[in-house]
């Protein structure tokens, strides 16, 4: 994908356009009522706001050979099948996309380097989470409540603290998730919803029926149950969607997704972000990076994920066009692995991960954090790479930044302060 | 309209009416402006069977009223090994019934999961012994093995049946035992590729997170790193003869030095029996009766706050030796003493139990499945080791799939599952929908709402849809 002079010339009139207005639109939609919010439905200008979509990678996928620090000795030697080399000398197993001289991304992710290119990628590298436990479940729960470790605190989520702090902000489709339930991250959130896909998210029930049904379903969920809170909630968003025909949707710019879990959910996130339903964040989830045996190097498993990772978000955003200008989209996952493959030719739960963060507002086409190095006396617990980014400072900034988080201080309470400067001031 | 008090309370919420009824107010916060609250003060007898089964049918509900609680309790917890004659006729074509992993290897996992996914809904829907049938699902899930995972599918039907359906009633420990050498557990959690050279704690570490002791239960990552050297050599049998799906140790990969796992040392030399001893140890440890009791009382008692109810069922656990029959008694005495707080049901359970309420006519297949899918709990597809959640936050976000579930099986939309009459009237499909289990002015209120209905049909569906019929 090549850069479009028409996108940059209006992402530079957006930015400058951005800093003045961000502010002054989200202190403004909280004093639109629900009544003038279902009156401006039809109207996507007013919907306009910043989106963050996250994307979670579940099984602890395996940063060091996404992120791959070709440059560091320790990192081939403690890799003999999997390990890449970088643009020179011998890569028996392949050649990571050079960055910085250092850290080069998987090859199979070629369909995002364009992005870091025109600087609408950061690469975070040695990011992650406190948490020691290695377990799947512990370190995805902490993250998605955005705590530090697996530690007791907060119940619900982090998007949901941030969407509790104004409920009464957006539309219905205000937050999303796509997927088969809710994820953690949303978990508490006053009117999330969750589909599969948004063309599938109808009352499937003949036409001539569908206006009694639904007036029926109103009537039966008034009320203070949580059911009955979800239900008028779930006839907003039915409402709302019905005003548009997403199964009639085309991806705009010459975009094409792939058929991918996750390239379908992103064309939804686009199709939500481009048609003004007023969504602010979004939660998706790709699974399967538990490499434990097999993961591959240049091809197979691994590769094949983040190939439809990479073609998902390189189509999301040329199908944005001008309006990636006003969405951050996140990658992360719960834990990092170890350095050394095992003898299943994968990897085992370790720790330090990376974090990916695109979009027009984001200062790219560098990496970000310190990076702690690969020797010995450098790795901590079983051999595994340190943290020395929390991933709660790279949301923390977005929220703040681009989201226009009221107090971010109450969606990670605990976190010390800190901010890596990747969203553009 | 206008409410009159007994109304206005039930419209309070569960808060209230529990408070009426006896027992200790709940109403835990979510988040701003949403509680759960429970749905009303139903019928005691047609909420224990919601609780303790996949909701009344005509047959239970008398024989309930007729024998008591307790009696019906009791003879449910002594359900013979086989199916009454009706179900099992409903199960004689399933091949998957019969058939061993190794018969199974070459099936599509689509035939599999199909016939799996079909026994589960026609047990619950038709078997007689509905706590039996909960409890498979509990254990399930608390064993989950995702279905898809590589080629383990032909696995997942002799893991369902000599796993946790054997021993659902039984003791713990023989479970776990027998979970840990299942080839679809090894193999879900990669335990075939365990060498002494590199050995593998995906499968040590979820036996103790989730299987045993609980995250909280004081083992260190230690204990699980020495775990993962006893279980080295637990494998698959494999070569030219070999039984494909039958657990084998194979001494030549195993770790023969000495460990040290929860305190105790297993000495040099070992073999299979060191993974035993793993096992046991974290069967008799005192954190996996709490877990076990913790995860029991959520699951049929509800998110009660009150620590006491989970002491006594855990002090049970353990005093029985992980006799779940036991267990299961002790569960049933909090229950009657009042320890219950609002328990959402599963897109299962609301399936079920609908089914079950109108004595539905069901093949358990394809198109009735399909909502299952939508509704979030496509069955055996959960992918990760700790199974489909129970708590409320997780099933609330959107209705929709309930909604359309409820419109199909009322329109006779879905292929193979029939309801044999529709109510005439809105207070006859209540009582049909709810077995009687509403107090008379909260049915009459839905009945009423209901009266808009253009058809039988949508009033049906209606009634599926409404946010009580959505509790257990």
């Amino acid at each position: 994908m090549k850069a479009d002079p028409a996108t940059c010339r209006e992402f530079g009139q957006w930015i400058g356009r951005r800093s003045l207005l961000v502010g002054a639109a989200t202190a403004g939609l909280g004093f639109l009522s629900r009544a003038s919010f279902a009156q401006a439905a039809f109207r996507p200008d007013r919907e306009d706001g910043p989106v963050l979509v996250s994307v979670f990678l579940r099984g602890g996928a395996d940063a060091l050979n996404i992120v791959a620090p070709y440059g560091e000795d320790a990192y081939r030697r403690a890799r003999p099948t999997l390990g890449f080399g970088g643009p020179k000398g011998s890569a028996p197993n392949g050649r990571a996309l050079d960055l910085d001289g250092l850290f080069g991304l998987h090859p199979a992710l070629e369909p995002v380097l364009p992005l870091y290119e025109e600087g609408r990628l950061a690469v975070v590298v040695a990011c992650g989470s406190g948490d020691e436990t290695r377990s799947h479940f512990e370190a995805m729960s902490a993250m998605e409540r955005g705590l530090g470790s697996s530690e007791k605190g907060e119940a619900s989520g982090w998007i949901a603290r941030h969407v509790n702090q104004d409920p009464g902000r957006g539309g219905p489709l205000r937050a999303v998730a796509v997927g088969a339930t809710v994820p953690e991250s949303l978990r508490g959130a006053v009117g999330a919803v969750t589909f599969s896909g948004v063309a599938d998210y109808r009352l499937d029930v003949p036409d001539a029926e569908e206006s009694k049904f639904r007036s029926l379903l109103r009537n039966l969920h008034e009320g203070e149950d949580t059911m009955a809170a979800a239900g008028a909630k779930t006839l907003e968003a039915l409402e709302k969607l019905r005003s548009s025909d997403p199964r009639r949707y085309r991806p705009g710019h010459g975009a094409a997704y792939p058929s991918t879990g996750i390239a379908t959910a992103l064309r939804d996130v686009a199709y939500l972000v481009k048609g003004g339903f007023g969504l602010e964040v979004a939660a998706l989830e790709s699974v399967g990076w538990d490499t434990h045996v097999a993961q591959g190097a240049a091809t197979g498993w691994q590769a094949n994920l983040l190939k439809e990772l990479a073609d998902g978000i390189a189509s999301f955003f040329q199908d944005l066009g001008p309006k990636s200008d006003r969405v951050v989209l996140t990658v992360q996952t719960e834990f990092g692995r170890r350095l050394e493959e095992n003898s299943g030719f994968g990897t085992d739960h370790g720790h330090g991960g990376f974090m990916f963060a695109f979009g027009g507002p984001v200062q790219g086409g560098k990496v970000y954090g310190r990076w702690p190095g690969l020797s010995p006396d450098q790795l901590v617990g079983p051999g595994d790479l340190a943290v020395t980014t929390d991933y709660r400072t790279v949301l923390a900034e977005i929220l703040e930044r681009h989201v226009g988080c009221p107090d971010v201080s109450r969606v990670f309470p605990g976190r010390s302060d800190g901010r890596l400067g990747l969203i553009r001031a | 309209m206008k409410l009159d008090r007994r109304e206005a309370l039930a419209a309070l919420g569960g808060a209230g009416v529990l408070a009426l009824a006896g027992c200790n107010p709940f109403r835990p916060k979510l988040g701003p402006g949403l509680a759960l609250t429970a749905t009303s003060s139903k019928d005691p007898d047609v909420r224990f069977l919601d609780r303790f089964g996949f909701g009344p049918d005509a047959v239970q509900l008398t024989q309930i009223k007729k024998a008591g609680r307790e009696a019906w309790f009791e003879r449910q917890l002594e359900a013979p090994t086989g199916e009454v004659p009706a179900l099992a006729s409903r199960l004689a074509y399933l091949e998957i019934e019969n058939l061993s992993a190794w018969d199974l290897r070459d099936w599509p996992i689509e035939d599999v999961l199909r016939q799996i996914q079909l026994s589960a809904v026609l047990r619950a829907t038709y078997s007689p012994f509905q706590v039996r049938e909960r409890l498979v699902h509990f254990w399930s899930d608390h064993f989950n093995v995702y279905a898809r995972k590589g080629l383990g599918g032909f696995r997942k039907p002799t893991d369902e049946r000599d796993v946790v359906r054997k021993h659902a009633l039984g003791r713990f420990g023989e479970m776990v035992s027998a979970s840990s050498k299942s080839t679809a557990m090894l193999l879900f959690l990669d335990q075939q590729a365990s060498t002494a050279r590199h050995p593998n704690e995906n499968y040590a570490r979820e036996l103790f997170e989730l299987h045993t002791l609980g995250v909280d239960g004081g083992y260190s990552q230690l204990d699980v790193m020495e775990a993962a050297r006893c279980f080295t050599g637990w494998t698959e049998e494999r070569g030219i003869f070999a039984q494909v799906g039958s657990f084998q140790f194979d001494a030549t990969i195993h770790d023969t030095g000495s460990k040290t796992v929860l305190g105790t040392k297993i000495p040099a030399g070992g073999g299979v029996e060191d993974g035993e001893a793993v096992v046991w140890l974290a069967v008799r440890h005192p954190s996996t009766a709490r877990h076990l009791a913790k995860k029991l009382c959520r699951s049929y008692l509800g998110p009660i706050t009150d620590v006491a109810p989970v002491e006594r069922v855990a002090r049970t656990f353990a005093d029985s030796e992980g006799d779940i029959k036991a267990t299961m008694r002790a569960l049933f005495r909090e229950y009657e003493s009042g320890s219950v707080a609002p328990v959402v049901k599963r897109p299962f359970d609301t399936v079920v139990s609908a089914l079950r309420a109108l004595g539905a006519e069901t093949d358990g297949d394809g198109p009735l499945q399909e909502h299952l899918e939508k509704m979030g709990q496509p069955l055996h597809q959960w992918p990760m080791p700790d199974g489909f959640p129970v708590a409320a936050e997780a099933w609330t976000t959107s209705l929709l799939g309930r909604w359309n579930f409820a419109a199909a099986l009322a329109h006779g939309r879905i292929k193979g599952t029939s309801v044999p009459s529709l109510p005439d009237t809105p207070s006859q499909t209540v009582s049909a929908v709810f077995g009687g289990g509403l107090p008379e002015d909260r049915a009459r209120a839905i009945a009423s709402k209901l009266g808009q209905a253009p058809d039988r049909e949508t009033c049906l569906a209606a009634c599926l849809s409404t946010p009580e019929f959505q509790w257990r």
